[in-house]
Protein backbone atom coordinates (compact mmCIF):
# COMPACT_ATOMS: atom_id res chain seq x y z
CA UNK A 1 0.00 0.00 0.00
CA UNK A 2 1.60 3.18 -1.61
CA UNK A 3 0.66 6.38 -2.40
CA UNK A 4 0.55 6.96 -5.90
CA UNK A 5 0.30 9.48 -7.70
CA UNK A 6 -1.42 10.05 -11.64
CA UNK A 7 -2.78 12.68 -13.81
CA UNK A 8 -6.70 12.24 -14.03
CA UNK A 9 -8.62 13.29 -16.85
CA UNK A 10 -12.34 13.11 -16.69
CA UNK A 11 -14.38 12.44 -19.99
CA UNK A 12 -15.26 16.37 -20.39
CA UNK A 13 -13.77 18.37 -18.41
CA UNK A 14 -11.20 20.93 -19.57
CA UNK A 15 -8.33 20.46 -16.84
CA UNK A 16 -5.48 17.71 -15.92
CA UNK A 17 -5.64 16.83 -12.42
CA UNK A 18 -3.46 15.41 -9.77
CA UNK A 19 -4.76 12.52 -8.15
CA UNK A 20 -3.28 11.08 -5.44
CA UNK A 21 -4.07 6.85 -5.32
CA UNK A 22 -3.06 3.78 -3.84
CA UNK A 23 -0.97 1.53 -6.14
CA UNK A 24 -3.35 -1.30 -4.16
CA UNK A 25 -6.72 0.49 -5.33
CA UNK A 26 -9.02 -1.29 -7.98
CA UNK A 27 -9.90 0.54 -11.25
CA UNK A 28 -13.47 1.07 -9.54
CA UNK A 29 -12.11 2.94 -6.85
CA UNK A 30 -9.70 5.06 -8.89
CA UNK A 31 -12.25 6.11 -11.05
CA UNK A 32 -14.28 7.78 -8.35
CA UNK A 33 -11.30 9.18 -6.95
CA UNK A 34 -10.41 11.10 -10.12
CA UNK A 35 -13.71 11.71 -10.57
CA UNK A 36 -14.22 13.33 -7.10
CA UNK A 37 -12.34 16.75 -8.10
CA UNK A 38 -14.56 16.94 -11.76
CA UNK A 39 -18.11 15.30 -11.68
CA UNK A 40 -20.76 17.15 -9.81
CA UNK A 41 -18.16 19.98 -9.34
CA UNK A 42 -17.75 20.62 -13.80
CA UNK A 43 -19.22 18.30 -15.24
CA UNK A 44 -22.87 17.04 -14.72
CA UNK A 45 -23.32 13.23 -13.01
CA UNK A 46 -24.64 11.06 -14.80
CA UNK A 47 -26.17 7.40 -13.21
CA UNK A 48 -23.36 5.04 -15.17
CA UNK A 49 -20.86 3.02 -14.35
CA UNK A 50 -17.22 4.60 -14.52
CA UNK A 51 -13.90 2.83 -16.81
CA UNK A 52 -10.43 3.85 -16.87
CA UNK A 53 -8.41 3.90 -19.84
CA UNK A 54 -4.80 3.70 -19.64
CA UNK A 55 -2.41 4.37 -23.02
CA UNK A 56 -5.61 3.62 -25.00
CA UNK A 57 -6.47 0.54 -23.57
CA UNK A 58 -9.85 0.08 -20.67
CA UNK A 59 -8.36 -1.48 -17.50
CA UNK A 60 -10.77 -4.24 -16.08
CA UNK A 61 -12.44 -3.19 -13.22
CA UNK A 62 -10.82 -4.91 -10.74
CA UNK A 63 -7.28 -4.19 -12.01
CA UNK A 64 -5.03 -2.36 -9.65
CA UNK A 65 -2.88 0.26 -10.37
CA UNK A 66 0.31 -1.81 -9.38
CA UNK A 67 -1.53 -4.65 -11.82
CA UNK A 68 -2.43 -2.42 -14.75
CA UNK A 69 1.48 -1.33 -15.23
CA UNK A 70 0.13 1.71 -14.23
CA UNK A 71 3.40 4.16 -13.56
CA UNK A 72 3.40 7.25 -11.57
CA UNK A 73 2.33 10.55 -13.19
CA UNK A 74 0.75 8.59 -16.23
CA UNK A 75 -2.31 9.91 -17.67
CA UNK A 76 -5.66 7.90 -16.67
CA UNK A 77 -8.83 9.00 -18.48
CA UNK A 78 -11.94 8.20 -16.55
CA UNK A 79 -15.20 8.04 -18.26
CA UNK A 80 -18.88 6.73 -17.73
CA UNK A 81 -19.33 3.54 -19.83
CA UNK B 1 26.68 75.82 -24.70
CA UNK B 2 27.10 73.96 -28.03
CA UNK B 3 25.41 76.06 -30.62
CA UNK B 4 25.07 72.82 -32.89
CA UNK B 5 21.85 71.60 -34.27
CA UNK B 6 21.65 68.15 -32.84
CA UNK B 7 22.26 66.34 -36.37
CA UNK B 8 25.64 68.02 -36.88
CA UNK B 9 27.28 66.33 -33.83
CA UNK B 10 24.60 63.64 -32.15
CA UNK B 11 26.21 60.73 -34.83
CA UNK B 12 29.95 61.49 -33.69
CA UNK B 13 29.00 61.77 -30.00
CA UNK B 14 27.14 58.42 -29.45
CA UNK B 15 29.08 56.05 -31.67
CA UNK B 16 32.16 56.09 -29.37
CA UNK B 17 33.47 52.42 -31.27
CA UNK B 18 36.73 51.46 -31.12
CA UNK B 19 38.79 48.18 -31.40
CA UNK B 20 40.46 46.98 -28.64
CA UNK B 21 44.15 46.00 -28.45
CA UNK B 22 44.78 45.53 -24.82
CA UNK B 23 41.97 42.80 -24.37
CA UNK B 24 40.00 40.47 -26.46
CA UNK B 25 36.93 41.17 -27.51
CA UNK B 26 35.72 38.03 -25.64
CA UNK B 27 37.05 39.46 -22.25
CA UNK B 28 34.91 43.05 -22.70
CA UNK B 29 32.14 41.19 -24.15
CA UNK B 30 31.84 37.67 -22.77
CA UNK B 31 29.37 35.07 -24.74
CA UNK B 32 27.51 34.19 -21.92
CA UNK B 33 26.12 37.89 -21.67
CA UNK B 34 26.79 38.93 -24.88
CA UNK B 35 25.84 36.13 -27.93
CA UNK B 36 27.07 38.10 -31.04
CA UNK B 37 26.24 34.05 -33.00
CA UNK B 38 29.61 34.39 -34.77
CA UNK B 39 29.06 38.26 -36.08
CA UNK B 40 32.35 40.20 -36.25
CA UNK B 41 32.66 43.65 -33.87
CA UNK B 42 32.89 45.79 -36.56
CA UNK B 43 29.91 44.94 -37.76
CA UNK B 44 27.69 45.54 -34.71
CA UNK B 45 28.94 48.92 -35.92
CA UNK B 46 26.36 49.90 -38.58
CA UNK B 47 23.72 49.23 -35.74
CA UNK B 48 21.35 52.14 -36.29
CA UNK B 49 18.68 53.40 -33.93
CA UNK B 50 15.49 54.42 -35.12
CA UNK B 51 14.50 56.88 -32.66
CA UNK B 52 16.58 59.38 -31.57
CA UNK B 53 17.40 61.23 -28.18
CA UNK B 54 19.60 62.70 -26.27
CA UNK B 55 20.26 62.79 -22.90
CA UNK B 56 18.92 66.12 -22.15
CA UNK B 57 16.09 65.73 -24.02
CA UNK B 58 15.63 62.68 -22.46
CA UNK B 59 15.28 63.52 -18.94
CA UNK B 60 13.62 66.68 -19.81
CA UNK B 61 10.71 64.54 -21.94
CA UNK B 62 10.75 62.47 -18.57
CA UNK B 63 10.73 64.75 -15.92
CA UNK B 64 7.80 66.34 -17.81
CA UNK B 65 5.68 62.82 -18.16
CA UNK B 66 6.37 62.29 -14.14
CA UNK B 67 5.11 65.41 -13.11
CA UNK B 68 1.94 64.67 -15.26
CA UNK B 69 1.67 61.27 -13.87
CA UNK B 70 2.58 61.24 -10.12
CA UNK B 71 0.19 64.62 -10.31
CA UNK B 72 -2.72 63.16 -11.55
CA UNK B 73 -2.34 60.31 -9.14
CA UNK B 74 -2.32 62.65 -6.13
CA UNK B 75 -5.04 64.58 -6.96
CA UNK B 76 -7.56 61.31 -7.72
CA UNK B 77 -5.97 59.23 -4.84
CA UNK B 78 -8.18 61.57 -2.57
CA UNK B 79 -11.19 60.76 -4.00
CA UNK B 80 -13.67 57.87 -4.31
CA UNK B 81 -12.98 56.92 -8.13
CA UNK B 82 -10.78 53.67 -7.22
CA UNK B 83 -13.83 52.56 -4.69
CA UNK B 84 -16.53 53.11 -7.91
CA UNK B 85 -14.73 50.84 -10.02
CA UNK B 86 -15.84 47.65 -11.21
CA UNK B 87 -15.11 44.66 -9.03
CA UNK B 88 -13.64 43.22 -12.29
CA UNK B 89 -11.57 46.42 -13.58
CA UNK B 90 -10.09 46.65 -10.09
CA UNK B 91 -9.39 42.43 -10.50
CA UNK B 92 -7.49 43.19 -14.10
CA UNK B 93 -5.33 46.27 -12.61
CA UNK B 94 -4.47 44.03 -9.25
CA UNK B 95 -3.43 40.91 -11.25
CA UNK B 96 -1.55 43.69 -13.69
CA UNK B 97 0.20 45.37 -10.87
CA UNK B 98 1.25 41.96 -9.57
CA UNK B 99 2.59 40.41 -12.68
CA UNK B 100 4.45 43.17 -13.99
CA UNK B 101 5.66 45.94 -11.45
CA UNK B 102 8.71 44.13 -9.99
CA UNK B 103 9.27 42.23 -13.47
CA UNK B 104 9.91 45.95 -15.05
CA UNK B 105 12.90 46.19 -12.54
CA UNK B 106 13.86 42.96 -13.69
CA UNK B 107 13.67 44.59 -17.28
CA UNK B 108 15.96 47.46 -15.91
CA UNK B 109 18.87 44.57 -15.11
CA UNK B 110 18.32 43.48 -19.01
CA UNK B 111 18.12 47.14 -20.40
CA UNK B 112 21.17 47.32 -17.94
CA UNK B 113 23.16 44.33 -19.61
CA UNK B 114 22.75 46.21 -22.86
CA UNK B 115 23.79 49.29 -21.67
CA UNK B 116 26.90 47.52 -20.75
CA UNK B 117 27.44 44.18 -22.91
CA UNK B 118 25.36 45.33 -26.48
CA UNK B 119 27.91 45.54 -29.23
CA UNK B 120 27.18 48.65 -30.59
CA UNK B 121 27.71 52.35 -28.69
CA UNK B 122 25.12 53.57 -30.23
CA UNK B 123 23.31 50.51 -28.70
CA UNK B 124 24.68 51.26 -25.35
CA UNK B 125 23.57 54.93 -25.51
CA UNK B 126 19.94 53.40 -26.22
CA UNK B 127 19.91 50.67 -23.61
CA UNK B 128 21.26 53.40 -20.73
CA UNK B 129 17.87 54.91 -21.31
CA UNK B 130 16.19 51.44 -21.27
CA UNK B 131 17.26 50.94 -17.87
CA UNK B 132 16.05 54.78 -16.76
CA UNK B 133 13.18 53.63 -18.32
CA UNK B 134 12.10 50.56 -16.70
CA UNK B 135 13.63 51.97 -12.82
CA UNK B 136 10.89 54.27 -13.55
CA UNK B 137 8.33 51.77 -14.65
CA UNK B 138 9.27 49.34 -11.62
CA UNK B 139 9.02 52.65 -9.22
CA UNK B 140 5.35 54.32 -10.85
CA UNK B 141 3.79 50.64 -10.86
CA UNK B 142 4.57 49.86 -7.10
CA UNK B 143 4.35 53.55 -5.77
CA UNK B 144 0.48 53.97 -7.40
CA UNK B 145 -0.85 50.57 -5.57
CA UNK B 146 1.14 51.46 -2.84
CA UNK B 147 -1.72 54.46 -2.88
CA UNK B 148 -4.36 51.85 -3.16
CA UNK B 149 -3.46 50.46 0.76
CA UNK B 150 -5.67 51.86 2.46
CA UNK B 151 -9.20 50.93 0.15
CA UNK B 152 -7.43 47.64 -1.02
CA UNK B 153 -5.08 45.60 1.15
CA UNK B 154 -4.23 43.01 -1.93
CA UNK B 155 -2.69 46.10 -3.43
CA UNK B 156 0.49 45.55 -1.54
CA UNK B 157 0.63 41.79 -4.00
CA UNK B 158 2.42 44.82 -6.70
CA UNK B 159 5.65 44.93 -4.36
CA UNK B 160 4.96 41.15 -2.91
CA UNK B 161 4.20 38.62 -5.85
CA UNK B 162 7.45 37.86 -7.38
CA UNK B 163 8.74 37.26 -3.58
CA UNK B 164 6.54 34.79 -3.68
CA UNK B 165 6.17 30.99 -5.00
CA UNK B 166 2.41 31.78 -6.01
CA UNK B 167 1.80 29.50 -9.40
CA UNK B 168 1.62 32.64 -11.41
CA UNK B 169 4.73 34.36 -10.13
CA UNK B 170 6.94 31.02 -10.94
CA UNK B 171 5.00 31.24 -14.27
CA UNK B 172 6.16 35.07 -14.68
CA UNK B 173 9.44 34.87 -13.15
CA UNK B 174 9.91 31.49 -15.29
CA UNK B 175 9.29 33.88 -18.64
CA UNK B 176 10.98 37.27 -17.39
CA UNK B 177 13.80 35.05 -16.33
CA UNK B 178 14.41 33.46 -19.59
CA UNK B 179 13.41 36.38 -21.69
CA UNK B 180 15.86 39.34 -19.87
CA UNK B 181 17.14 38.87 -16.11
CA UNK B 182 18.84 35.50 -16.83
CA UNK B 183 19.51 35.95 -21.15
CA UNK B 184 22.33 37.92 -22.87
CA UNK B 185 22.43 41.22 -24.57
CA UNK B 186 21.65 40.14 -28.06
CA UNK B 187 19.27 37.89 -27.48
CA UNK B 188 17.54 40.19 -24.93
CA UNK B 189 17.11 42.62 -27.63
CA UNK B 190 15.30 40.07 -29.84
CA UNK B 191 13.23 38.81 -27.51
CA UNK B 192 12.78 41.54 -25.11
CA UNK B 193 12.25 44.29 -27.16
CA UNK B 194 11.46 42.98 -30.78
CA UNK B 195 9.33 39.95 -29.81
CA UNK B 196 7.73 40.83 -26.69
CA UNK B 197 7.44 44.60 -26.05
CA UNK B 198 7.09 45.47 -30.10
CA UNK B 199 5.08 42.75 -30.24
CA UNK B 200 2.89 42.37 -27.12
CA UNK B 201 3.19 44.77 -24.52
CA UNK B 202 3.47 48.01 -26.71
CA UNK B 203 -0.24 47.73 -28.29
CA UNK B 204 -1.28 45.87 -25.03
CA UNK B 205 -0.91 49.08 -23.27
CA UNK B 206 -2.32 51.05 -25.81
CA UNK B 207 -5.65 49.01 -25.48
CA UNK B 208 -5.24 48.99 -21.34
CA UNK B 209 -4.99 52.82 -21.13
CA UNK B 210 -8.23 53.00 -23.63
CA UNK B 211 -10.03 50.75 -21.71
CA UNK B 212 -9.07 52.49 -18.37
CA UNK B 213 -10.03 55.61 -19.50
CA UNK B 214 -13.52 54.13 -20.51
CA UNK B 215 -14.01 52.36 -17.20
CA UNK B 216 -13.95 55.76 -15.14
CA UNK B 217 -10.26 54.70 -14.37
CA UNK B 218 -8.06 58.24 -15.07
CA UNK B 219 -5.32 56.84 -12.91
CA UNK B 220 -4.80 53.59 -14.37
CA UNK B 221 -5.14 55.29 -17.86
CA UNK B 222 -2.44 57.86 -16.78
CA UNK B 223 0.18 55.70 -15.66
CA UNK B 224 -0.55 53.11 -18.93
CA UNK B 225 0.06 55.83 -21.06
CA UNK B 226 3.18 57.07 -20.13
CA UNK B 227 4.83 54.38 -19.38
CA UNK B 228 3.93 53.06 -23.15
CA UNK B 229 5.53 55.91 -24.35
CA UNK B 230 8.69 55.14 -23.21
CA UNK B 231 7.94 51.47 -24.55
CA UNK B 232 7.90 52.78 -27.98
CA UNK B 233 11.28 54.27 -27.93
CA UNK B 234 13.18 51.55 -26.66
CA UNK B 235 11.35 48.78 -27.81
CA UNK B 236 13.12 49.63 -31.05
CA UNK B 237 16.60 48.27 -30.11
CA UNK B 238 15.06 45.26 -31.43
CA UNK B 239 14.58 46.32 -34.97
CA UNK B 240 18.41 47.16 -35.65
CA UNK B 241 19.18 43.91 -33.87
CA UNK B 242 17.26 41.41 -36.13
CA UNK B 243 18.91 43.75 -39.29
CA UNK B 244 22.15 42.91 -38.30
CA UNK B 245 21.65 39.01 -37.61
CA UNK B 246 20.05 38.99 -41.21
CA UNK B 247 22.71 40.81 -43.07
CA UNK B 248 25.32 39.04 -41.97
CA UNK B 249 23.69 35.33 -42.65
CA UNK B 250 22.52 34.59 -39.17
CA UNK B 251 18.47 34.81 -39.79
CA UNK B 252 17.87 31.76 -38.26
CA UNK B 253 19.24 32.82 -35.58
CA UNK B 254 16.87 35.38 -35.30
CA UNK B 255 14.03 33.33 -36.43
CA UNK B 256 14.35 31.23 -33.99
CA UNK B 257 14.79 33.40 -30.94
CA UNK B 258 11.32 35.04 -32.11
CA UNK B 259 10.00 31.93 -32.17
CA UNK B 260 10.76 30.79 -28.85
CA UNK B 261 10.26 33.83 -27.50
CA UNK B 262 6.78 34.28 -29.19
CA UNK B 263 5.34 31.37 -27.85
CA UNK B 264 6.33 31.96 -24.32
CA UNK B 265 4.75 34.99 -24.54
CA UNK B 266 1.97 34.09 -26.08
CA UNK B 267 0.83 31.59 -23.13
CA UNK B 268 1.49 34.58 -20.04
CA UNK B 269 -0.32 36.86 -22.56
CA UNK B 270 -3.54 34.92 -22.62
CA UNK B 271 -3.49 34.41 -19.37
CA UNK B 272 -3.63 37.87 -18.21
CA UNK B 273 -4.61 39.89 -20.93
CA UNK B 274 -7.02 37.13 -22.50
CA UNK B 275 -8.71 37.01 -19.29
CA UNK B 276 -8.80 41.04 -18.07
CA UNK B 277 -10.16 41.66 -21.70
CA UNK B 278 -12.86 38.80 -22.21
CA UNK B 279 -14.19 38.48 -19.12
CA UNK B 280 -12.98 41.07 -16.40
CA UNK B 281 -13.81 44.46 -18.32
CA UNK B 282 -17.23 45.64 -17.83
CA UNK B 283 -19.29 44.40 -20.34
CA UNK B 284 -20.17 48.21 -21.69
CA UNK B 285 -17.07 48.93 -22.15
CA UNK B 286 -15.47 46.23 -24.16
CA UNK B 287 -14.91 46.91 -28.02
CA UNK B 288 -12.68 44.16 -28.88
CA UNK B 289 -12.66 40.39 -27.82
CA UNK B 290 -9.18 39.48 -27.12
CA UNK B 291 -9.35 37.09 -30.29
CA UNK B 292 -10.25 40.15 -32.30
CA UNK B 293 -7.54 42.07 -30.40
CA UNK B 294 -4.99 39.26 -31.19
CA UNK B 295 -5.95 38.92 -34.80
CA UNK B 296 -6.19 42.80 -35.56
CA UNK B 297 -3.50 44.27 -33.82
CA UNK B 298 -0.68 41.54 -32.64
CA UNK B 299 -1.24 39.21 -35.57
CA UNK B 300 -1.32 41.57 -37.76
CA UNK B 301 1.94 43.59 -36.71
CA UNK B 302 3.78 40.31 -36.42
CA UNK B 303 2.83 39.59 -39.76
CA UNK B 304 3.86 42.52 -41.13
CA UNK B 305 6.98 42.61 -39.27
CA UNK B 306 7.87 39.42 -40.19
CA UNK B 307 7.80 39.84 -43.92
CA UNK B 308 9.10 43.54 -43.43
CA UNK B 309 12.24 41.53 -42.09
CA UNK B 310 12.51 38.77 -44.31
CA UNK B 311 12.04 36.12 -41.10
CA UNK B 312 8.81 33.21 -41.44
CA UNK B 313 6.01 33.29 -39.83
CA UNK B 314 6.74 31.00 -36.52
CA UNK B 315 6.40 26.60 -37.61
CA UNK B 316 3.43 26.30 -35.12
CA UNK B 317 1.76 29.52 -36.29
CA UNK B 318 -0.96 28.04 -38.03
CA UNK B 319 -0.76 24.15 -36.24
CA UNK B 320 -0.96 24.98 -32.88
CA UNK B 321 -0.80 29.20 -32.38
CA UNK B 322 -3.95 30.26 -34.35
CA UNK B 323 -6.22 27.85 -32.82
CA UNK B 324 -5.72 28.42 -29.06
CA UNK B 325 -7.07 31.95 -30.44
CA UNK B 326 -10.48 30.06 -29.96
CA UNK B 327 -10.14 28.35 -26.55
CA UNK B 328 -6.75 28.28 -24.51
CA UNK B 329 -7.62 31.63 -22.36
CA UNK B 330 -11.26 31.00 -21.83
CA UNK B 331 -9.74 27.46 -20.43
CA UNK B 332 -6.90 29.56 -18.13
CA UNK B 333 -10.20 31.63 -17.43
CA UNK B 334 -12.09 28.67 -15.93
CA UNK B 335 -9.29 27.38 -14.08
CA UNK B 336 -8.29 30.50 -12.01
CA UNK B 337 -11.55 31.22 -11.12
CA UNK B 338 -12.31 27.66 -10.03
CA UNK B 339 -8.89 28.12 -8.42
CA UNK B 340 -9.70 31.27 -7.24
CA UNK B 341 -8.04 30.94 -3.53
CA UNK B 342 -4.38 30.78 -5.47
CA UNK B 343 -4.23 33.93 -6.57
CA UNK B 344 -4.26 37.26 -5.22
CA UNK B 345 -6.72 39.20 -7.20
CA UNK B 346 -10.63 38.43 -6.88
CA UNK B 347 -11.36 36.63 -10.11
CA UNK B 348 -14.55 37.58 -11.99
CA UNK B 349 -16.87 34.66 -13.65
CA UNK B 350 -17.86 37.44 -15.87
CA UNK B 351 -20.62 34.99 -17.46
CA UNK B 352 -23.80 36.87 -16.38
CA UNK B 353 -26.51 35.74 -19.17
CA UNK B 354 -25.64 39.11 -21.11
CA UNK B 355 -22.10 37.98 -20.71
CA UNK B 356 -22.50 34.39 -21.67
CA UNK B 357 -24.56 36.06 -24.88
CA UNK B 358 -21.88 38.05 -25.78
CA UNK B 359 -19.00 35.76 -25.26
CA UNK B 360 -21.23 33.44 -27.86
CA UNK B 361 -21.23 36.09 -30.23
CA UNK B 362 -17.61 36.67 -30.54
CA UNK B 363 -16.38 32.66 -30.10
CA UNK B 364 -19.47 30.76 -31.94
CA UNK B 365 -19.76 27.67 -30.24
CA UNK B 366 -18.22 28.81 -26.58
CA UNK B 367 -21.99 27.77 -24.88
CA UNK B 368 -21.25 23.81 -26.04
CA UNK B 369 -17.60 24.14 -25.11
CA UNK B 370 -17.28 25.87 -21.79
CA UNK B 371 -20.86 27.03 -21.23
CA UNK B 372 -21.67 23.93 -19.75
CA UNK B 373 -18.90 24.36 -17.32
CA UNK B 374 -19.99 27.21 -15.95
CA UNK B 375 -23.82 25.80 -15.93
CA UNK B 376 -22.52 22.71 -13.73
CA UNK B 377 -20.99 25.73 -11.65
CA UNK B 378 -24.37 28.08 -11.98
CA UNK B 379 -26.03 25.44 -10.42
CA UNK B 380 -24.03 24.87 -7.23
CA UNK B 381 -24.29 28.47 -6.37
CA UNK B 382 -27.93 28.60 -6.98
CA UNK B 383 -28.28 25.26 -4.84
CA UNK B 384 -26.16 26.65 -1.97
CA UNK B 385 -23.24 24.52 -2.55
CA UNK B 386 -20.21 26.89 -3.15
CA UNK B 387 -17.75 24.18 -1.48
CA UNK B 388 -18.12 22.35 -5.08
CA UNK B 389 -16.78 25.52 -6.77
CA UNK B 390 -13.80 25.32 -5.08
CA UNK B 391 -10.49 22.58 -5.73
CA UNK B 392 -9.10 20.08 -3.48
CA UNK B 393 -6.36 19.02 -5.67
CA UNK B 394 -4.29 20.94 -8.11
CA UNK B 395 -4.29 20.77 -11.68
CA UNK B 396 -0.78 19.32 -13.43
CA UNK B 397 1.52 21.79 -14.61
CA UNK B 398 3.51 22.26 -18.12
CA UNK B 399 7.48 22.56 -17.37
CA UNK B 400 7.30 24.73 -19.43
CA UNK B 401 5.45 27.92 -19.52
CA UNK B 402 4.50 26.94 -16.22
CA UNK B 403 0.43 27.47 -16.22
CA UNK B 404 -1.60 24.70 -15.77
CA UNK B 405 -2.86 21.87 -18.36
CA UNK B 406 -5.98 23.09 -19.82
CA UNK B 407 -5.64 20.77 -22.83
CA UNK B 408 -8.61 18.93 -22.77
CA UNK B 409 -10.55 21.88 -22.58
CA UNK B 410 -8.76 22.34 -26.25
CA UNK B 411 -9.59 18.54 -27.21
CA UNK B 412 -12.94 19.59 -26.07
CA UNK B 413 -13.39 22.14 -28.00
CA UNK B 414 -12.12 20.38 -30.93
CA UNK B 415 -9.01 22.11 -31.60
CA UNK B 416 -5.89 19.71 -30.45
CA UNK B 417 -6.32 15.94 -31.30
CA UNK B 418 -6.55 14.74 -27.76
CA UNK B 419 -6.81 15.92 -24.47
CA UNK B 420 -3.33 14.38 -22.78
CA UNK B 421 -0.49 16.68 -21.90
CA UNK B 422 2.89 15.76 -23.73
CA UNK B 423 5.23 13.58 -21.66
CA UNK B 424 8.47 12.78 -21.96
CA UNK B 425 10.69 10.83 -19.79
CA UNK B 426 14.04 12.61 -18.97
CA UNK B 427 17.66 11.86 -16.79
CA UNK B 428 14.73 9.82 -14.39
CA UNK B 429 12.51 12.84 -14.50
CA UNK B 430 8.81 13.14 -15.87
CA UNK B 431 8.03 16.53 -17.49
CA UNK B 432 5.19 17.55 -18.64
CA UNK B 433 4.29 19.75 -21.49
CA UNK B 434 0.56 21.38 -22.72
CA UNK B 435 2.11 21.81 -26.30
CA UNK B 436 4.24 21.03 -29.14
CA UNK B 437 6.08 24.78 -29.19
CA UNK B 438 6.32 24.26 -25.66
CA UNK B 439 7.99 20.71 -25.47
CA UNK B 440 10.23 22.04 -28.73
CA UNK B 441 11.57 25.44 -26.92
CA UNK B 442 12.71 23.15 -23.86
CA UNK B 443 14.03 21.17 -26.09
CA UNK B 444 16.22 23.63 -27.82
CA UNK B 445 17.95 23.94 -24.56
CA UNK B 446 17.48 21.21 -21.80
CA UNK B 447 20.16 22.69 -19.52
CA UNK B 448 19.04 26.04 -19.34
CA UNK B 449 15.19 25.13 -18.30
CA UNK B 450 15.63 22.04 -16.29
CA UNK B 451 16.40 23.39 -12.87
CA UNK B 452 12.65 24.47 -13.07
CA UNK B 453 10.54 22.74 -10.68
CA UNK B 454 7.12 23.53 -11.21
CA UNK B 455 4.69 23.72 -8.33
CA UNK B 456 3.42 20.23 -8.76
CA UNK B 457 7.33 19.06 -9.27
CA UNK B 458 7.64 20.78 -5.64
CA UNK B 459 4.74 19.07 -4.28
CA UNK B 460 5.89 15.82 -5.16
CA UNK B 461 9.10 16.92 -4.08
CA UNK B 462 7.76 16.95 -0.34
CA UNK B 463 8.82 20.91 -0.33
CA UNK B 464 5.32 21.57 0.53
CA UNK B 465 4.52 20.87 3.85
CA UNK B 466 1.74 20.08 5.05
CA UNK B 467 0.98 18.50 1.31
CA UNK B 468 -2.20 18.96 1.22
CA UNK B 469 -3.86 22.77 -0.35
CA UNK B 470 -3.91 24.09 2.57
CA UNK B 471 0.04 23.77 3.02
CA UNK B 472 0.17 24.89 -1.00
CA UNK B 473 -1.79 28.19 -0.31
CA UNK B 474 0.75 28.89 2.73
CA UNK B 475 3.98 27.46 0.25
CA UNK B 476 2.02 30.31 -2.27
CA UNK B 477 2.32 32.99 0.91
CA UNK B 478 -1.65 33.64 0.53
CA UNK B 479 -3.19 33.97 3.61
CA UNK B 480 -7.18 33.80 3.55
CA UNK B 481 -7.83 37.13 3.77
CA UNK B 482 -5.40 37.43 0.00
CA UNK B 483 -6.76 34.77 -1.15
CA UNK B 484 -9.23 34.90 -4.44
CA UNK B 485 -13.07 35.29 -3.93
CA UNK B 486 -16.14 35.64 -6.61
CA UNK B 487 -15.64 39.15 -7.48
CA UNK B 488 -19.12 39.90 -7.36
CA UNK B 489 -19.73 37.56 -4.48
CA UNK B 490 -21.66 35.34 -7.23
CA UNK B 491 -24.12 38.22 -8.42
CA UNK B 492 -23.62 37.25 -11.78
CA UNK B 493 -24.89 33.19 -11.09
CA UNK B 494 -28.55 34.84 -10.02
CA UNK B 495 -28.66 37.14 -12.52
CA UNK B 496 -31.66 36.11 -15.07
CA UNK B 497 -31.93 36.23 -18.29
CA UNK B 498 -33.74 38.87 -20.30
CA UNK B 499 -37.20 38.10 -22.45
CA UNK B 500 -36.85 38.85 -25.74
CA UNK B 501 -39.76 41.22 -26.56
CA UNK B 502 -42.56 39.81 -28.68
CA UNK B 503 -41.48 36.33 -27.56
Amino acid sequence: MALFPVQGIFEHDFVVVLVPIDDEDPMTLVAEKIAHHTVGRRVAPQPRPMQVRHQGNTLAPDATVVSAGVAPMDVLQVSYT
Amino acid sequence: MPRLARSEWYDLTRDMNWTLSYVSDEDVWPQDLSNSYGIPTEKWWGWDEPYKITYPEYVHNQVGKDASVYSINAVLSRSRIFEELDPGWKSAILAHYGAIAVPEYLAGIGEARMGRFGRAAAWRNMATYGTLDETRHGQIQTYFPYGLLAKEPRADWAHKTMHTNEWGAIAARSLFDDMFTANDAVSTAIQLTFTFETGFTNLQFLGMAADAMKVGDVDFGALISSIQTDEARHSQQGEPTVKILIANGQGEVAQKLVDHMFWRSWHVFALLTGLSMDYYTPLEHRTHSFKEFMEELIVKQFMDQFRDFGLEVPWYWKEHFLPELDWYHHALHLGVWFWRPTVWWNPDAGVSPAEREWLEEKYPGWNDSFGQYWDVITANVRDGHPELTLPETFPTICNMCQIPLVNPAGFNAGRLAHPEPLIVDRDGRRLLFCSEPCKWVYEQNPARFAGQLSLVDRFLAGHIQPPTMEGALAYMSLSLAEMGQDATNYAWAFEKQLAVPGT
